[in-house]
């Protein structure tokens, strides 16, 4: 069955890594609802991207280890639901102000 | 004395010196010298002319082969790869020369085969601007490569290559491209030695082997009845042959090899039962649905493999050992896995298993397999009309004692050659797999001669793919490429036809070709070129193909609507497989 799911992934931070991430979710045909990342304001190499998605818990494990099979990620994490989204949007914002 | 000789500098005259400055072209030859590259397979144009300008000095270190056409490079460099487990290299320019690898790229990823692809680019500040073969290349090859790149600045060169070799070679092997731009070819920076990647922090490509796995695996296999190995491309990758022949000879457990993993296991093993798939052996299709136990080792559950997956060794305990943890219940839900390089996994499995024997069961793949024996591969070797693909690959096999290296191409003569060709070692066995890329044989074979040029090479096409990269026959010719190619011409796209036949009512829809002659094509070329259509005349023309020093062609005319069997029909379960076509079909 579908539900949201909230995705938190670690990253490098470069031109292409968004692109890549995306990638992998539309060649799923994953349905992302939400999106943001941000660059890491102590290291701007890195970054973290964080993703409202509606798909099911088998393909959202499936999703976690191909993203995580990309050279520039680090880890992809997956909360079920959406509560966590602004949750962890705001404490990665934060960051920056 | 010395001094005086030498006239050395005081070691703090030397250090004001200011450094030698370079151009970042010769920085990328450099770090391809310093990663053991000794063969470049590329095509040059615009954007990469300053890296050609500075390779016209380094032709004593870098073996650059002018391909005609970049899908003929990567290929080539896939060939490389394959047989010599070295990553495979290719230069190519900006735009097309650049979307001409995708297909490549494509295949190399599928088929987990490390490839180093360099391409200009425009200026950087040009990027975006529509310039002159302008391309996105990085976003354009982002879905067909382990890793990519674009590098703007010369002083990122270096870094760029020695990631792209780590990236390519560790872990589950793959393509990358490192896309230059113009302004970095040609920007002069301070030269350095070259440093080779030994880490990335968001990067692990080997895995720790969990012992809690390890026993988890041993424990379902020492209380299997009926266990069966699967053993894929990941044993070749892996080094892991060895260990895969003492596994199966303590355990007792019979091993089939998926396409790629032929070569993985000795064909003339008493464990070995035959090869796996939608025209594999009877016995290893059948008994996939039999089997109590099923361990997938360094494979992937290709639909190839598992035809309909609803009915796919639904009875047995699915052990998984592979490198990619994506692969793990990607496909099939597992009772165990091994998350690890398939050589540790063997390494420790076969410690941890007890010594048995399945000899009963094994029995039962090979009675199974001498049906098939009996109802088509018989037929196949001793046909009374046209000459048949069997009997072709059935000679050559002899001929060469299994030891050559064999490239096919995709279609019926690949699935023939799988079936006929007796590998005996790693490392023989050179196809198209995941991606199914026609045109991948001619310049594949050649990239694996240029690997080991000792070795024999044999290209075996159908005379539809042979036609997609024919063009590299100016390649064999301009730099003497001992390949022999043998083209097995049914006039058909053969594959294509054979489902048209059994699934579309015989309505054979734009499969049936018009050939040139190839011979004259070959000759064009100055390649020593026979055509056979006679049985009488087979053999012959083998030896003389096989015993020839040059390059050779050869065309063997086959029955045109012959068909391969046995056949998993798509959305069939593998024990369903055909050995005949259904009456009426």
């Amino acid at each position: 069955m579908k539900q949201d799911f909230t995705l938190e992934i670690h990253s490098d931070n470069n031109f292409s890594v968004i692109n890549r991430i995306v990638n992998i979710l539309n060649r799923r045909r994953v349905r992302i609802k939400k999106l943001i990342a941000h660059e890491n304001e102590d290291d701007f190499k890195r970054g973290v991207a964080v993703l409202l998605l509606h798909t099911t818990e088998d393909m959202m494990e499936k999703v976690k280890h191909q993203l995580e099979k990309l050279i520039e990620v680090e880890n992809a994490i997956y909360y079920e639901g959406s509560s966590l989204y602004c949750e962890l949007s705001a404490k990665h914002s934060i960051q920056e102000v | 004395m010395d001094a005086l000789l030498t006239k050395t500098k005081p070691a703090a005259e030397a250090e004001i010196q200011p450094k030698q400055k370079i151009s970042g072209s010769e920085v990328l030859l450099r770090s391809l010298v310093a990663e053991g590259v000794d063969v470049i397979f590329g095509y040059p144009g615009g954007a990469i002319m300053p890296v050609y300008d500075a390779l016209y000095h380094y032709a004593d270190k870098l073996n650059h082969i002018l391909v005609r056409h970049e899908q003929g490079a990567i290929h080539a460099a896939q060939g490389y790869a394959r047989v010599s487990g070295r990553p495979g290299v290719v230069f190519a320019t900006s735009g097309p020369g650049a979307t001409n690898l995708v297909t490549g790229l494509a295949d190399a990823l599928i088929d987990s085969t490390p490839v180093v692809c360099i391409t200009g680019q425009v200026f950087a500040h040009l990027l975006g601007t529509d310039a002159f073969q302008e391309t996105d290349v990085v976003n354009t090859t982002i879905p067909v490569t382990k890793w990519n790149v674009q590098v703007a600045e010369a002083k990122d060169i270096a870094t760029a290559v020695a990631k792209a070799f780590y990236v390519a070679k560790t872990g589950r092997p793959g393509p990358v491209l490192i896309d230059i731009t113009k302004n970095a070819q040609n920007e002069m920076i301070e030269e350095a030695a070259h440093v080779k990647c030994e880490g990335i922090r968001t990067y692990k490509p080997r895995p720790m082997l969990q012992a809690a796995q390890v026993d988890r695996a041993a424990e379902l296999i020492n209380e299997a009845k009926r266990p069966y190995i699967l053993a894929g491309q990941g044993i070749l990758l892996s080094g892991a042959s060895k260990e895969l022949v003492a596994f199966s000879e303590k355990t007792g457990i019979p091993v089939a090899c998926t396409l790629l993993g032929l070569g993985a296991f000795p064909t003339n093993h008493p464990n070995y039962v035959g090869f796996l798939g939608m025209h594999g052996n009877y016995g290893p299709n059948v008994n996939t649905n039999e089997c109590d136990v099923l361990i997938g080792i360094g494979m992937r559950f290709d639909d190839r493999v598992t035809g309909n997956v609803n009915k796919y060794a639904k009875q047995a305990k699915i052990v998984h050992i592979d490198i990619d943890k994506a692969e793990i219940n990607k496909i099939i839900r597992t009772e165990a896995f091994v998350h690890a390089d398939a050589k540790e996994a063997l390494q420790a499995l076969t410690k941890a298993c007890q010594s048995n024997k399945h000899t009963e069961w094994v029995d039962s793949f090979h009675k199974l397999n001498d049906i098939e024996f009996d109802r088509v591969i018989h037929k196949e070797f001793n046909p009374t009309g046209k000459i048949t693909m069997g009997e072709v690959i059935n000679h050559l096999s002899t001929l060469t004692n299994g030891e050559a290296i064999v490239v096919t191409d995709v279609g019926q003569h690949q699935m023939v050659t799988s079936r006929y060709y007796q590998y005996k070692s790693p490392r023989t066995n050179v196809t198209s797999g995941g991606a199914g890329t026609m045109g991948f044989a001619l310049p594949a074979a050649m990239g694996a001669k240029m690997a080991i040029p000792t070795q024999q090479v044999v290209a075996v096409i159908g005379d539809g793919g042979y036609q997609m990269t024919v063009q590299e026959l100016g390649t064999i010719m301009q730099y003497n490429i001992a390949v022999k190619i043998l083209v097995l011409n049914n006039n058909f796209l053969g594959m294509v036809r054979q489902w048209q036949q059994l699934f579309h009512g015989k309505r054979y829809s734009f499969t049936e070709m018009t050939n040139p002659d190839f011979v004259k094509l070959a000759q064009a070329y100055s390649i020593p070129a026979r055509k056979v259509e006679e049985r009488e005349d087979l053999q012959g023309a083998l030896k003389e193909m096989l015993d020839s020093k040059t390059s050779y062609f050869l065309e063997v005319v086959v029955g045109k609507e012959d068909n391969v069997f046995p056949m998993v029909p798509a959305g069939a379960a593998v024990s369903d497989i055909l050995l005949e076509a259904p009456p009426g079909k």
